[in-house]
C-alpha cells in the first residue's frame, strides 16, 4: 500500500514539474496567437532562454538574474518573428522558422567558444527545492509541494494573471479583437501592430522563461537539445488548450504526465528509447484526433494598413 | 525568337538571382559581425575559409562532398514548398533512409554492386517515401498541420532509429552506437580516389533535373504549381489536390531518404547514432536561397557546402565552430524572406548620421537662440 503511495506521488511530482516549462511556454503562445501571430517560433525562443538563463546564472552567479537574461534572450529572439512577420510581412511559417533556425544556430557556438565544448555547460547557481517547515509534515500534499522550487508558485501566478489580462481587461479585449479580425480593430483605433508585437514579445518571454526553467529549475546546466522540441509541443496544447491560459494549463499537465513516464518506466524491461518516443505519440494522437471542432482566432496571419 | 514572355521570365529571373546574392551577402556580413565579436578578423577567417574549400582540388572535392546531403535536403524541402506543404520532416526521412540503406547494404549478400546499390538507394527511398506519405495522409484525412507532426515525427523516428542501432542491429564491435559496417557491393562508387565524393553527388544532380521536369514540363507538375499558387483555385479547377499533396509529399521524403543513403552508403559506411549535422533543417535555406526552384537547389547547395567545408578548415585553427554556417543559413531565411530588411539594416548607420548631424544642428541652434 505504501509502495502504492510512493509511486504515485512520484508519478505526480515528476508530472507537474515537466509541466512547468510547457505551461509557461504555452501562456506565452497563447498571447502569440490570440493577437494574431503565429507562435511557430516558440522552440527557438525555448532554446534562447534555456541557453541564455544558464549563461546569466554562470555570468551572475545568481538564478535569478539568470532567470532574466532568459527571458530578455527569449524576447530579444521574438522580435525576429515579430520584425519579419509584422512589419516586412513576411510569411510566418518561414519567419517562425527562421527563429527556430536561428535558436539552433547560437548556443553552440557561443560554448564553443567559451568552454571550448559544444555540448555541455558546466553547472551554474539554479533554483533550489523550497523549505516549509512544519508544513512538509502533511502527508502526502507535503511531500509534493516540498519536492517543487519557486517557479512552480511564479508559473501558478502567470497561468492567472495571463488569464485575468485576456479575459477580464480592456487590454486583453482588444489583444483578442486584433487577432479575430485587425481590420475592424484597426477601424476602431486600436494600435494593431502594438498589439501584436506585445503579443509577440510576451510569447518570446514566457518561452523564455520555460527555457531557462529546464536549465536552470529541472537541472542545472545547458545540454544542447534539451528543448527536445517542446516548443512545438506547445503549439499542440495551446490548440488543445482552446488558446486559453486555463485549458494550457491543463495540456501541460498532460504532458508532464506522458513526460513523466519515460522517467518512472526508466528501469524496466521497456527500451528507455521507446519509453522517450511517449510525449511525442502522444501529441500526435492530440494533433489528429484531439482537436475536433476547433476555432482558431480568425485574424492570425492576417495584416492591415495602418495610416 | 525572343517574345515578350521570354523577357518577363529572363527578367524576372535576374531579379530573383539578385535577391539571393544580396541575401547571401548580407548574411555572410552579419555573420562578419559575429567572427569580430568572437575575436577574429573577418576578412581573415573568410578568407581562410574560402582558401580552404576552393584552392585545392581536395578543398574543392570536400565542399562537394558536404554539399551532396544538403542538395538532397534541400530538394526535399524545395518540392513539397512549391505546393506550399512545409516538410519539416527531412531529418527524419533521412534518418529512416539512412537506416534502411544500412539494413540493406548488411544484411542483403551475394549480389553485383549495381544491384545491391540500386536496392538499397530503393529502400531508402521508399522507406523516406513513406515516412513523408504518412505525414501527408494526417493532413488531408485529418487535417493536421504537417508543421508540427512533421516534426514530432522527426523525435519519433529519430528515437527509434537510435533504439535500433543500440540494440537489435549494433554492430557486434563496436563501442559506440551503430550499426554493423555494410558489404562492399552496397558501396557507392566514388568520383574521386581517396575521398568521400560518391555518384550520390550525380544522383543528386540527376534527380534535380528530373523534378524540374516534373514541374515545369508534366502535366502534374502543372497541377502542382497550381495548388502552391492557391489551394481553392485549385480545387475548383478541378485537381485533386489530396493527390497532388500525398504525391508531393511522398517524392519529398524519398529524396530526404536517398540523402540519407548518400551518408551510409558514400561516407559513415554504417549508420551512427546523430550522423546528420542537421541536414534536414538545413535544407530549408538550401531551398531558400534557391528560390525553391530544383535546379537552382544545386547551386545552393554547393555555395552552402563551400561554406561547410571552409569552416571546417576555419575550425581546425580557431574556436569558431561548424556550427557558425548554421547561423548564416538561419540567417539567409531571414533575409530571403524579407529582402528589403537587409537594405534598411544597412541604412541605419547612415540613419544615424543623419539624426545625429540633426541634432547637432538643432543643439547649435538652441546655443545660438541663448546667445542672442
Amino acid at each position: 500500500m505504501s509502495d502504492m503511495l510512493n509511486l504515485l506521488t512520484i508519478i505526480l511530482v515528476s508530472s507537474l514539474r515537466m509541466s512547468i516549462p510547457m505551461a509557461l511556454t504555452t501562456v506565452g503562445a497563447v498571447f502569440s496567437v490570440r493577437s494574431g501571430v503565429s507562435e511557430l517560433g516558440c522552440e527557438g525562443m525555448m532554446i534562447m532562454g534555456a541557453f541564455f538563463g544558464m549563461l546569466g546564472s554562470y555570468m551572475t552567479q545568481s538564478m535569478w538574474l539568470g532567470l532574466c537574461w532568459g527571458i530578455c534572450a527569449g524576447t530579444a529572439i521574438s522580435m525576429v518573428h515579430g520584425v519579419l512577420h509584422i512589419s516586412y510581412r513576411v510569411n510566418q511559417t518561414i519567419s517562425g522558422m527562421s527563429v527556430n533556425l536561428l535558436g539552433l544556430a547560437i548556443p553552440p557556438i557561443i560554448m564553443q567558444l567559451l568552454w571550448k565544448t559544444k555540448t555541455l555547460s558546466p553547472s551554474v547557481v539554479s533554483f533550489r527545492k523550497i523549505k516549509f517547515g512544519l508544513l512538509e509534515k502533511i502527508p502526502f500534499f507535503g511531500k509534493i509541494f516540498s519536492e517543487m522550487n519557486i517557479l512552480f508558485y511564479l508559473m501558478m501566478a502567470i497561468v492567472i494573471i495571463a488569464w485575468i489580462f485576456l479575459f477580464k481587461t480592456v487590454w486583453g479585449l482588444r489583444m483578442r479583437m486584433v487577432g479575430e479580425n485587425p481590420t475592424v480593430a484597426s477601424t476602431l483605433g486600436i494600435p494593431v501592430k502594438a498589439y501584436k508585437y506585445l503579443g509577440t514579445a510576451l510569447c518570446g518571454a514566457l518561452s523564455g522563461m520555460g527555457g531557462a526553467y529546464l536549465s536552470l529549475g529541472q537541472m542545472d546546466l545547458f545540454v544542447q537539445g534539451m528543448t527536445a522540441g517542446r516548443g512545438y509541443i506547445a503549439m499542440v496544447i495551446n490548440a488543445f488548450g482552446r488558446y486559453n491560459p486555463a485549458g494550457a494549463l491543463v495540456g501541460s499537465l498532460f504532458f508532464g504526465f506522458f513526460d513523466s513516464l519515460q522517467i518512472i518506466f526508466q528501469d524496466s524491461f521497456i527500451p528507455s528509447a521507446i519509453m522517450m518516443m511517449t510525449p511525442y505519440v502522444f501529441t500526435l494522437a492530440v494533433l489528429v484526433f484531439g482537436l475536433k471542432n476547433l476555432r482558431i482566432p480568425a485574424g492570425v496571419g492576417k495584416h492591415v494598413d495602418e495610416q | 525568337m525572343i517574345t515578350r514572355r521570354t523577357i518577363f521570365t529572363m527578367h524576372r529571373s535576374v531579379v530573383s538571382i539578385r535577391t539571393s546574392i544580396l541575401s547571401l551577402f548580407f548574411a555572410i556580413l552579419v555573420g562578419g559581425v559575429i567572427i569580430a565579436a568572437a575575436g577574429y578578423s573577418p576578412i581573415e577567417t573568410y578568407a581562410t575559409m574560402f582558401r580552404g574549400s576552393l584552392s585545392s582540388k581536395k578543398g574543392i572535392i570536400l565542399s562537394l562532398t558536404q554539399a551532396t546531403p544538403l542538395i538532397f535536403t534541400g530538394l526535399s524541402f524545395a518540392i513539397a514548398y512549391r505546393v506550399r506543404l512545409v516538410n519539416l520532416g527531412a531529418e527524419g526521412q533521412l534518418y529512416l533512409g539512412a537506416m534502411a540503406a544500412a539494413i540493406v547494404g548488411y544484411y542483403v549478400q551475394g549480389v553485383s554492386q549495381c544491384v545491391h546499390v540500386s536496392l538499397a538507394l530503393a529502400a531508402s527511398a521508399l522507406l523516406g517515401g513513406l515516412a513523408g506519405l504518412f505525414i501527408g495522409f494526417l493532413r488531408v484525412k485529418f487535417g493536421a498541420q504537417e508543421v508540427i507532426t512533421s516534426i514530432m515525427l522527426n523525435e519519433i523516428i529519430i528515437l527509434f532509429t537510435s533504439y535500433l542501432a543500440a540494440g537489435p542491429l549494433k554492430g557486434a564491435q563496436s563501442v559506440t552506437v551503430q550499426t554493423e559496417r555494410i558489404r562492399a557491393t552496397a558501396m557507392l562508387p566514388v568520383l574521386a580516389k581517396q575521398s568521400q565524393l560518391t555518384i550520390a553527388f550525380i544522383l543528386a544532380i540527376v534527380i534535380a533535373i528530373l523534378l524540374s521536369i516534373l514541374l515545369n514540363r508534366t502535366v502534374t507538375g502543372y497541377e502542382m504549381r497550381v495548388t502552391g499558387f492557391g489551394r481553392r483555385a485549385a480545387e475548383t479547377g478541378g485537381i485533386k489536390v489530396w493527390k497532388i499533396y500525398l504525391l508531393t509529399i511522398f517524392i519529398s521524403g524519398a529524396v530526404a531518404g536517398l540523402g540519407g543513403a548518400s551518408q551510409v552508403m558514400g561516407v559513415n559506411r554504417r549508420f551512427v547514432e546523430g550522423f546528420s549535422a542537421s541536414y534536414g533543417f538545413s535544407g530549408i535555406s538550401v531551398a531558400a536561397l534557391a528560390l525553391y526552384n530544383p535546379v537552382a537547389v544545386v547551386f545552393s547547395g554547393i555555395i552552402f557546402g563551400i561554406l561547410r567545408a571552409g569552416a571546417m578548415t576555419v575550425s581546425r585553427t580557431t574556436l569558431i565552430p561548424v556550427e557558425f554556417v548554421s547561423v548564416i543559413q538561419a540567417l539567409v531565411v531571414v533575409f530571403m524572406a524579407a529582402p528589403q530588411l537587409g537594405l534598411d539594416l544597412l541604412g541605419i548607420p547612415k540613419n544615424l548620421f543623419r539624426i545625429g548631424k540633426q541634432l547637432v544642428a538643432r543643439r547649435a541652434g538652441s546655443a545660438e537662440a541663448c546667445h542672442e
